[in-house]
């Protein structure tokens, strides 16, 4: 991208300084949407400057007019941001950035609070994996009387003197990373379709 | 409703108080709603400027200015035609310009002129009957 140059010393430390937090608020986007915004917010700063004609008005304060009016680049792409960030999040399954629209989108509703919460409770199955290889006696897919007991850690001792079982042995692991792995492509589905509808 | 001195009314401490109390209140309720209706007729203006040509943002702006007098924030209309991007009603196309800066124009497509035509008629009819409402 061609950077724009001001005669005025300050003007072009100003304009750095703005691009340089635009930036820094679109630095986990893909490439290709960080170039889009910084492109059209440079567009946009060009296109002020030759528009706007103030008498006795230095670079520096047209510039610092102009970025006022266009906002905080934190607030005003924070939504933009949170939208892509989701779609990206959506389309390719990738975790982390699945967390990271979360967290941009959650003052968005109620409906992504309890997206968070369920991608935590998706956690806990990923959770009960490594507590069976730290405490292979311990953890389980419990029943009573052939129905379900409880899912997670149990003392022996108890187990014995309520007769609760272990059912799914060896494959309690294989039988959890499926479930893991069923209800994260589950939950991401029903989010896109949730963003799609809300858009 | 103004607290303005009348010619006609005694101008006691109580009519100040409560002309104060009453005034405020509406003008108040008043510009809220007159910005909730910007606010929501937001999209509506932006798709009727671009079905008669493309127009990159900064011109948009001045168009929306001019036309409507409304003063829109610059943090409002780029997020919005970044939506109406995602949503299909909209073109964007980035054109190279001789200064080396280049510009991003939006025009109306199909979707849009269709969603337009559809909007264009609630809003006929909104208005026809608000006019008959407010006779």
């Amino acid at each position: 991208m061609k950077m724009l140059t001001f005669n005025d010393k300050t003007a072009n430390k100003i304009y750095q300084l703005y691009i340089k937090r635009v930036k820094k608020v679109s630095k986990g986007l893909p490439e290709e949407d960080k170039d889009d915004i910084l492109m059209e917010i440079n567009s946009h700063i060009y296109e002020a400057m030759q528009r706007v004609h103030v008498k006795e008005a230095t670079e520096a304060d047209k510039l610092l007019d102009i970025l006022d009016r266009f906002g905080e680049p934190e607030d005003v792409l924070r939504p933009l941001i949170a939208e892509k960030k989701l779609r990206q999040a959506t389309t390719t399954f990738n975790p982390v950035h699945i967390v990271k629209a979360l967290a941009l989108n959650v003052t968005n509703g109620v409906a992504y609070i309890i997206f968070s919460l369920l991608y935590l409770f998706l956690f806990t199955f990923v959770f009960v994996i490594g507590a069976k290889i730290l405490y292979p006696k311990e953890v389980g897919l419990f029943f009573q009387d052939g129905s379900f007991y409880l899912l997670g850690i149990i003392d022996p001792k108890y187990r014995q003197k309520y007769g609760v079982e272990e059912v799914l042995g060896n494959w309690f692991i294989p039988a959890m990373l499926l479930v893991s792995v069923v209800f994260y492509v589950l939950t991401t589905l029903i989010l896109r379709l949730v963003k799609r509808r809300r858009k | 409703m103004r607290c303005r001195a009348s010619r006609y009314l005694p101008h006691t401490l109580h009519y100040y108080v409560f002309c104060y109390i009453f005034a405020s209140v509406n003008e108040d309720f008043v510009h809220k709603w007159r910005s909730q209706v910007k606010k929501g007729t937001l999209a509506f203006i932006v798709l009727n400027i671009l079905k008669t040509r493309e127009l990159y943002g900064y011109e948009l702006i001045e168009q929306i200015r001019s036309y409507t007098a409304i003063d829109v924030a610059e943090g409002t209309l780029y997020p919005l035609l970044n939506r109406l991007k995602d949503e299909g009603l909209v073109n964007a196309k980035w054109v190279e310009q001789e200064t080396g800066i280049p510009r991003k124009y939006y025009s109306l497509n199909e979707k849009g002129l269709a969603s337009l035509a559809q909007m264009t008629q609630f809003w006929e009819e909104l208005q026809k009957s608000i006019n008959k409402l407010s006779k």
